[in-house]
């Protein structure tokens, strides 16, 4: 039986939308990217002091998540939802990579206790956000 | 304009972390969350690097961090570990993810700062 003969499935409907799914992502990043790079710019913290800007954004992106997570629904257009808040705007909004240099910065220099307040606030901070999130988007609406 | 150049960069890096932590994820099948751990560590790697290498306050410094920072994410590392199963009780997963993340993204700053300069 010749192929043109088949029900659209599902599958042909995804490949007609490869394209959506990093685009969203896209999007979300410049979203997210903007905004993180607006606040931290806005407040310039001096090398050698807490980096509290990081912090900040990394527990609030925490937060937003849970929340985001726990209140999203699957559909298609959830996908692209989901792929635009959580993969490209929460997820670019918060950072690895600066959060690893800090610390790093902060062994370097010998601040022990800096070192270790900041890995302990961001690691049961960040944990204690994205449970609170949620469990706030768990309540009824 | 740097706001719209780190914002740039970092949509690019948002792109990256997509399809390699999708990639790694697939092509590893564990049941740890390899794919983010794989961005995360590379991107503090490359930060290390940059950093070692001395480059100055310039807009390329702030493009290429700007896409280690959208490359990297923090929230979906926390959000995974929760998943992994934090209360009432933490599961050993999810402390061992909580754990190793941190020392080993500072390990890897570490030695990509020490091998550029």
């Amino acid at each position: 039986m010749p192929d043109h003969h088949l029900p659209r499935s599902a599958f042909a409907r995804r490949r007609r939308h490869r394209w959506a799914p990093p685009l969203a992502v896209l999007a979300g990043g410049l979203f997210g990217s903007g905004v993180r790079a607006a606040f931290t710019f806005s407040f310039p913290v001096a090398s050698a002091s807490f980096p509290w800007t990081t912090l900040v954004v990394n527990l609030a992106g925490s937060l937003f998540l849970g929340l985001y997570l726990a209140r999203s629904q699957s559909s298609v257009l959830a996908r692209w939802s989901l792929q635009f808040w959580a993969i490209g705007a929460l997820g670019s909004f918060t950072t690895f990579s600066t959060f690893s240099f800090e610390v790093f910065s902060m062994v370097d220099t010998g601040t022990w206790t800096m070192a270790a307040s900041y890995v302990l606030a961001s690691t049961v901070g960040g944990l204690a956000a994205a449970v609170l999130g949620q469990r706030a988007g768990r309540l009824k609406r | 304009m740097t706001v719209l150049i780190a914002a740039v960069s970092g949509s690019m890096g948002a792109l990256a972390r997509y399809f390699v932590s999708g990639v790694v994820q697939r092509v590893g099948r564990s049941p740890m969350p390899i794919g983010t751990a794989a961005v995360n560590l590379s991107g503090a790697l490359f930060l290390g690097l940059i950093a070692g290498a001395g480059v100055d306050l310039t807009r390329f410094w702030v493009a290429t961090v700007g896409f280690l920072a959208g490359f990297t994410t923090f929230s979906t590392w926390m959000i995974e570990t929760v998943r992994l199963g934090v209360l009432p009780k933490p599961s050993r997963v999810a402390l061992l993810n909580l754990i190793v993340m941190p020392v080993s993204g500072v390990a890897f700053a570490a030695l990509g700062y020490y091998l550029a300069s």
